[in-house]
């Protein structure tokens, strides 16, 4: 019934199952829907944030996302600056990827702050010296590139394709579209950068501090990288998942390959860069404070492992599974390692927000704890569901892989 | 023009674009960040003349000068007062907290009430003034008419000496009551003491500034005791940053590191209720050193040497017996302090050049052991530190006029011949002013409450009594209550009627000689917001209550109202001459003749001294010396009595009527010979099997926490630790390796259950706990006042079992057997 | 870790504004501190600080000034507690929650080295309380009042209460900064004097353990003190540059302001009367 909204010479499930699959996701959208009003109507006092701390479980998701929404940038500026071809069959969904990723942060974003009516601040009375400032005003600029370079593929829609006007517009978008990758690379490269920067300048919060590297503190550096390593595993999850979820070949093997490669690389040079980080940080930084490392891990659940399991676990074990290329022609160690990746990034995200807060700094004070309530979690998978539902609907209505019709021809009747 | 779909999406497009441009969006958003700051449950302080009132501080007897910041006429801070001599600056956190309050509706009455609940619950009705006196009256007069007025009872917290006190007392007396209690404070161990060994019930004078080494024995310098303005700014003064300045040592003898053990200069624990046999374990190193002041044992001291009886033979005086039971290797035993310890004690006591050893128990709220008062200032006596700067002064009380004496009518002539419930004064409690925790124990004894219609000013004995929850059953008998506090306090919610006083910033009311202060002292505060309820001045209700009884009873208050028989009082500080009512910090009223010349006062008349009083709120003199040595003692011998011969007559009238050997149990002396009437120690008889006991309790009061009658400021709370109160449940201390033996861990629930009773808390492990020792904080476990308060931790006199002091037969609070079971 | 002060001024150079300026800052004596809490009672009284029914959440409960109670951690009857009474450290140099702070709602004030806070205009964001390493920033979870109660009769208008989902702090109670001043300018002066300019808390102490001053200015006492065998600072070594001092004759409570790697904390010669006398002679290390 939805038929004439589909695009051409694909084959989708009925609407009713596609209705039955996105009741769960809508679920998670509407305990989100009630947490968000809970925590807008009554207070932040509904989450188990403390001024201990200040950042939690919603600060980790955002600097997750972000993080993981990084092949949207990356792939675009690989496909339009490098003009790397094959990638034109995965950019779609790397744009819609990161676009969903973005936006979803800045809806959380927004309910994190004690005023959302004085948002607008950040820009009006703006602090030059603040790294949250610049990642404000980066991703804001950078979601309106994503929107813009979602558009086109929105307008790409058969039905709205019919409109004359429409169509040309998209088309003409189409051509510039180098232009907007290249101001999407560079909004992403500042905001990645300073998101990890946010961290590093907590020059009095030994545990995170990383100031040194002329004006910059390296987090800066290492957050970019460690984004464009695992933007990309990201992206090819997403489309593994479809792909099983749709039975069928959606992306060819060059660009997946492509893709796995280049994480590869990224990740090395990221796990070689963060292994000198903490060796800078642990002989240099923590001494300084006149800490020594294991003084961070002698309370609470935090503990050493946690830094194994990422440096070794998600660091270098996928790395060398993506450097070699049987490793990642292998379609289950492929997957194996981009999960592997992500869940490194993630859990190094949380170290730098969760565990920092944790650990006090005044040698008298104690070690807290933090566990988020309903509400936390609710906006948190929110997003997940959000994702999911738009992510669905991009692959239903719109042409989302370009190759999919030339990899699954339908049957002629 | 017909509606398509394009030119519709057109014209939505083109006026979402419109807008943008027109001032709108902006003059939107701008608004919205001004209405973020107008929500209008913010609240906004209404802005106005900005003043500042002085006065005095009444939240407890520290009689701190403070001045109270008002915009319009509403009070939005208090200040402590540096141009008044006893707290030169600051306060303490109740007293800061003073506001709430005064404002916390929840907190206090509204005005007279009647109960409507049933009793506990707190649910009144309000009534007029004219109405609950009637009620009031009419009950006193049957009672009177009916020949019982000794059932009238009162119960008053107002320190002792104030015309408060002294005008419910007139009235008890004049509708014929001998049942007037007091609850036990530290300044009744004190006047008993002084009693026994001066002759006189002098105010307790400890020249703390003018000492360079202060041996305290269980005072909580920082928990509250004596004037605590006055206390923590001397603390100030002997811990100058300045080594030169630095003269000062404290010891603290204690056996929990309180604040004051933590922070002095040095900390001795010895068991709770073995501060005597320590402090005679000083006296007989010192005595057997010869570190003595002879000419003072010689010429102004009996009983220090041995004694001849009038049969002629020789009975060991305090020498010989001090010499006999108190070795350092003695004491060692019964308190658990090293025997080396008491040597250098000792040593360091008699070095320096003017030592005090002062004598009570954590804050002034609760009373102290006689015998362990008396065994300290024996210490201060044969060290010479009495009548001797930096010692113990021996001041006379202040020239205050009594209030003009007259005979009671026939109807109260015949109530005041009935015996006091309470059996103070009587052969058993020779010295007693009275006993309130023997009051409850009468009527509980009885069938019936002897006591009809019991009047509570002040006081909150339901939670204050450490009696295991004695006076509350007592209160639940007496079939009428009247309360006449301005709080919402448990003994209120108790009460039939309620009469409420004003707060203390809405009143007139003196301040006689805070404890333990060395230099003659009287405070005066006033008014300084309206009334914010409709509350009257308790001293006026007394007037008009009595007016209102009868014209017996009124003649007796010949005064218009409360501030006429102030000044009567006041009029003898007039015609004593030379008191001071303007403070100068340059000059301390506590340094030995701060001027050249004493100057004149600044005020010719009386109503110019009272006006100055009332803006200045003060009266004092500068600290001086007893003039002469003949005539400072009015103890039968005339001279400092080691051993007592008021208690020895006492003890020997009371065993004419039975026999020596009754006469010493019912008073409890479980030594003989002369040492019954001198400072001693004695192993208390607890009648517990300590086997099923085997721990001990000691409640312990903090600075920031009210633990008596007053409520706490909700501001005070931010100040607790979490482990000491964390949501409703609070913390008793316990010693790690105690806790060891219970498995117990930091936080873990348990019970903590002595013969009265049992509560439960949770464990703090503190190192600084007495092994053996449950460590349990009074103020807390309320039932009554507002969310604040309610329902917060547990409140230890409920469980504490306590013996008679000997002698006094005060509560014996400190050491209660418990046992601990893990929840 | 240099870096030029929040005003975009370089530290460099401004010789003549260095005369001019003032440097307020505290020194608190924590030999006279007995721990009794009236400096976090007179803060909140002054500064229309909120109270709620349940004060034991130390994670959410408002209180500018702190006390951290510490503990020598030695065995019975070898313990001794003590106090930290924690106000905003006013960091001098680059404070870590300015530098960071989206929207300038807290500033270093460079005539006063006063860290300011302008509840207006912060958004709560709270990146601000991450940064600081003293916990000295309190976010506004509940709002603000008990209503009804009667009790915001008692709130003082030279404050403004905060509402909800903004971060406050000590401001080293600047509107009576503001006070002295135009006291000061009413009697035709330009200066305001010492002691006419000093904090609630200061004024409160019972103990005189706090002292309020010009650091800048040798006259004052606090810059007497802050120069004590005795004083330190918490966390110095983060480079901070705390404008709050701290006096102890006690190694370990000295032991205890900072993070020390092994052999690295310096005793302070003086050492307590206790030692001085006991440690010679047969004291409480004996029992
Ligand atoms: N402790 C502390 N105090 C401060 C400051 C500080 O940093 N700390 N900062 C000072 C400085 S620099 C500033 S900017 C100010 C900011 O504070 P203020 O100068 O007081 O201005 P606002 O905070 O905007 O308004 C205060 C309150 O006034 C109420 N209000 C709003 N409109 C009106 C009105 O029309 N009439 C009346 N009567 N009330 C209204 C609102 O509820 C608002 O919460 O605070 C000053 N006071
Ligand atoms: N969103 C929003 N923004 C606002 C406001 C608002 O209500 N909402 N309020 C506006 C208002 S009313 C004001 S006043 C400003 C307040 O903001 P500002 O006044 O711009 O800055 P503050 O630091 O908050 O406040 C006063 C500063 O001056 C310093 N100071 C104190 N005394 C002196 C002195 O004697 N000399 C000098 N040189 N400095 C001193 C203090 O340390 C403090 O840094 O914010 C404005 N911004
Ligand atoms: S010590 Fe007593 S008198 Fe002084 S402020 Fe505190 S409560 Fe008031
Ligand atoms: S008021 Fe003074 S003495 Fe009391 S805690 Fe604060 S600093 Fe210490
Ligand atoms: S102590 Fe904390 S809040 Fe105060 S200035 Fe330093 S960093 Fe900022
Ligand atoms: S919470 Fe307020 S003060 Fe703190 S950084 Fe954010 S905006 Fe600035
Ligand atoms: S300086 Fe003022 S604001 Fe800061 S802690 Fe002291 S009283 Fe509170
Ligand atoms: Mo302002």
């Amino acid at each position: 019934m939805d038929s004439p909204l589909l695009p051409h010479g694909v084959k989708r499930c009925t609407p009713g199952v596609f209705f039955l699959w996105t009741l769960p996701w809508l679920a998670l959208l509407a305990w989100g829907g009630l947490s968000a009003v809970l925590c807008l109507w009554k207070g932040l006092n509904q989450t188990n944030m403390s001024n201990v701390f200040a950042f939690a479980l919603w600060i980790v998701f955002d600097l997750a996302v972000i993080a993981l929404g990084a092949g949207a940038f990356f792939t675009g500026f690989l496909t339009y600056i490098v003009g790397r071809k094959e990638l034109k069959s995965i950019i779609n969904t790397a744009v819609i990827i990161g676009f969903i990723c973005y936006s979803g942060a800045m809806a959380m974003l927004g309910i994190d702050i004690g005023q959302p009516i004085r948002g607008w601040f950040i820009f009006w009375h703006a602090n030059i010296h603040s790294m949250l400032v610049e990642v404000s005003f980066c991703i804001t600029c950078y979601l309106t590139v994503l929107a813009i370079e979602f558009i086109p593929i929105i307008l790409e829609n058969r039905k709205i394709e019919k409109v004359k006007e429409l169509r040309l517009l998209g088309h003409n978008l189409h051509e510039v579209m180098a232009v907007f990758a290249a101001t999407g690379t560079f909004l992403s490269f500042f905001h990645q950068g300073s998101l990890g920067g946010m961290f590093g300048v907590m020059y009095a919060r030994p545990f995170a501090a990383r100031e040194g590297f002329y004006i910059w503190p390296w987090t800066f550096f290492l957050f970019v990288l460690s984004a464009i390593a695992c933007g990309p595993c990201f992206t090819i999850l997403c489309t593994k998942l479809t792909e099983f979820l749709s039975r069928k070949k959606l992306v060819p093997d060059d660009a997946i390959q492509f893709l796995a490669k280049m994480s590869g690389w990224l990740l090395t040079l990221y796990m070689v860069l963060k292994t000198l980080d903490y060796l800078g940080w642990i002989y240099g930084v923590v001494p300084r404070a006149g800490l020594t490392f294991m003084d961070f891990f002698n309370e609470g659940p935090y503990g050493v492992w946690m830094i194994i399991v990422e440096m070794v676990f998600c660091g270098f074990l996928p790395a060398i599974i993506l450097m070699t290329p049987a490793g990642r022609k292998s379609q289950g160690w492929l997957i194996f390692a981009s999960l592997l990746n992500c869940t490194g990034i993630v859990l190094n995200r949380f170290l730098f927000i969760i565990v920092t807060l944790a650990v006090p700094v005044m040698p008298f004070d104690r070690f807290w704890g933090y566990l988020p309530t309903w509400q936390e979690w609710g906006i948190g998978l929110a997003v997940i569901g959000y994702g999911f539902i738009v992510f669905s609907l991009a692959y239903r209505y719109l042409p989302m892989f370009p190759k999919e019709t030339a990899l699954n021809p339908l049957p002629v009747e | 023009m017909k509606i398509t779909r394009r030119n519709f999406i057109a014209s939505v497009v083109g006026g979402v674009v419109g807008i943008q441009v027109t001032p709108l969006p902006w003059k939107l958003t701008d608004d919205a960040a001004i209405w973020t700051q107008n929500w209008p449950w913010v609240p906004v302080p209404p802005t106005g003349a900005a003043t500042e009132e002085n006065t005095v501080c009444n939240l407890c007897p520290g009689g701190c000068g403070i001045s109270v910041r008002k915009v319009d006429q509403r009070a939005v801070k208090i200040e402590g007062r540096t141009d008044y001599p006893i707290n030169p600056g600051g306060v303490c956190p109740v007293g800061m907290g003073g506001l709430q309050l005064l404002y916390d509706n929840d907190m206090r009455f509204p005005g007279p009430m009647k109960r409507a609940g049933a009793r506990g619950e707190g649910q009144f009705v309000e009534i007029s003034w004219g109405e609950a006196y009637d009620i009031l009256a009419s009950r006193i007069s049957k009672l009177r008419k009916a020949g019982r007025p000794e059932a009238i009872a009162a119960v008053d917290g107002n320190a002792e000496g104030t015309t408060t006190s002294l005008l419910i007392q007139r009235f008890m007396r004049a509708v014929g009551s001998p049942n007037y209690v007091k609850p036990a404070s530290i300044t009744d161990t004190y006047a008993m003491g002084n009693l026994l060994m001066l002759g006189k019930s002098t105010p307790m004078a400890y020249d703390l500034e003018n000492s360079d080494y202060v041996l305290s024995f269980g005072c909580g310098l920082l928990e509250g005791w004596g004037a605590p303005g006055r206390v923590m700014n001397a603390w100030g003064m002997w811990h100058d940053a300045n080594p030169a300045k630095r003269k000062t040592k404290v010891v603290q003898i204690e056996s929990r590191a309180s604040n004051t053990a933590s922070k002095a200069d040095f900390w001795v624990a010895p068991r709770p209720g073995t501060d005597g046999a320590l402090a005679l374990g000083i006296a007989h190193v010192l005595i057997s050193k010869g570190r003595l002041d002879q000419r003072f044992l010689d010429n102004f001291s009996f009983g220090f040497n041995d004694l001849t009886s009038l049969s002629g033979q020789k009975k060991p005086g305090f020498k010989s017996l001090v010499l006999k039971n108190y070795s350092p290797a003695q004491v060692e035993k019964i308190t658990g302090v090293d025997a080396n310890a008491i040597v250098s004690l000792a040593e360091n006591f008699s070095k320096a050049k003017t030592p005090v050893a002062i004598y009570g128990k954590g804050k002034n709220n609760l009373n102290g052991s006689l015998y362990e008062f008396m065994a300290v200032q024996s210490l201060n006596a044969i060290a010479g530190r009495i009548n001797r700067p930096g010692g113990v002064l021996l001041p006379d009380p202040l020239p205050l006029s009594p209030l003009p004496d007259f005979d009671p009518d026939e109807a109260a002539a015949e109530g005041l011949k009935k015996p006091r419930l309470d059996g103070a004064g009587s052969p058993a409690y020779p010295f007693s002013q009275s006993l309130i925790n023997h009051f409850a124990k009468a009527i509980n004894n009885s069938a019936q409450s002897p006591v009809d219609t019991l009047l509570v000013f002040s006081a909150n004995p339901f939670f204050t009594v450490p009696d295991g929850g004695g006076f509350k059953n007592a209160l639940e008998k007496i079939p009428f209550i009247v309360s006449f506090s301005p709080y919402r306090d448990e003994t209120a919610n108790m009460a039939d009627l309620i009469l409420p006083d004003h707060n203390y910033l809405e009143k007139m009311e003196d301040t006689v000689w805070p404890v333990g202060l060395q230099y003659p002292f009287f405070g005066l505060s006033k008014p300084v917001v309206e009334p914010v309820n409709n509350t009257r001045n308790v001293g006026d209700v007394v007037i008009s209550l009595a007016k209102a009884v009868g014209n017996e009873t009124g003649g007796v208050f010949p005064w218009e109202n409360f501030e006429e028989a102030l000044q009567v009082r006041a009029k003898g500080l007039f015609e004593a001459g030379g008191g001071m009512v303007h403070y100068d910090p340059s000059h301390p009223a506590w340094r030995f003749n701060p001027f050249r010349s004493i100057p004149k006062p600044t005020y010719g008349s009386f109503d110019e001294m009272w006006e100055a009083m009332k803006s200045g709120g003060m009266w004092y003199r500068p600290v001086t010396l007893g003039k002469s040595w003949e005539g400072l003692f009015s103890t039968p011998s005339g001279k400092f009595e080691f051993v007592s011969q008021k208690l020895a007559q006492a003890v020997m009238a009371y065993s004419h009527e039975t026999s020596v050997k009754e006469a010493f149990r019912q008073l409890g002396i479980r030594v003989s010979g002369a040492e019954a009437f001198m400072g001693h120690y004695q192993a208390p008889k607890l009648g517990v099997d300590r086997s099923k006991y085997p721990l001990f309790m000691v409640p312990y009061e903090m600075m920031n926490l009210a633990g008596g009658w007053i409520p706490t400021p909700p501001f005070l709370y931010k100040t607790l630790f979490d482990s000491q109160l964390l949501k409703n449940e609070s913390f008793a201390a316990i010693n790690p390796e105690t806790a060891a033996k219970y498995n117990l861990g930091q936080g873990d629930r348990v019970l903590v259950e002595s013969p009265a009773g049992q509560l439960k808390v949770r464990v703090d492990l503190f190192e600084g706990a007495m092994p053996g020792m449950v460590y349990m904080p009074l103020g807390f476990g309320h039932t009554a006042y507002d969310e604040f308060q309610k329902g917060k931790g547990v409140n230890p006199n409920n469980i504490v079992n306590a013996l008679n002091d000997p002698v006094s037969g005060y509560p014996v609070w400190w050491n209660t057997p418990v046992k601990l079971t893990k929840v | 870790m240099k870096k030029e002060n929040d005003h975009g001024k370089p530290d460099a150079g401004h010789k003549a504004l260095h005369q001019s300026r003032q440097k307020y800052g505290m020194v608190i004596d924590l030999d006279k501190c007995t721990g009794c809490g009236t400096c976090m009672v007179a803060c909140a009284a002054e500064n229309n600080v909120p109270v709620r029914a349940d004060q034991t959440d130390k994670e959410r409960t408002i209180t500018w000034m702190r006390l951290y109670k510490i503990s020598n951690g030695k065995k019975f009857p070898h313990t001794e507690v003590s106090y930290f009474p924690r106000p905003c450290m006013h960091c001098d140099h680059h404070p870590p929650c300015v530098s960071v702070c989206v929207a300038t709602a807290t500033k270093l004030d460079f005539n006063t080295g006063i860290v300011s806070q302008i509840y207006t205009r912060c958004i709560g964001c709270r990146y601000c309380q991450a940064a600081c390493p003293y916990g000295a920033r309190y976010f506004n979870w509940w709002d603000v009042f008990p209503q009804d109660k009667g009790m915001d009769r008692y709130l003082s208008p030279d404050v403004s209460p905060r509402m909800r989902g903004v971060v406050e702090k000590c401001t080293f109670c600047h509107h009576r900064l503001m006070r002295a001043k135009s006291q000061a300018y009413a009697e035709g002066r330009r200066e305001v004097a010492e002691g006419e300019y000093v904090t609630a808390c200061t004024e409160a102490c019972p103990a005189g353990a706090i002292t309020f001053g010009d650091l800048n200015n040798p006259k004052h006492a606090v810059s007497k003190l802050s120069k004590h065998p005795y004083a330190f600072r918490l966390l110095e070594r983060l480079g901070t540059e705390p404008k709050v001092y701290y006096l102890s004759s006690r190694d370990w409570v000295r032991r205890l302001a900072d993070n020390f790697l092994p052999g690295e904390y310096q005793p302070v010669v003086n050492r307590t009367w206790a030692e001085e006398e006991w440690s010679t002679k047969p004291g409480r290390d004996q029992f």
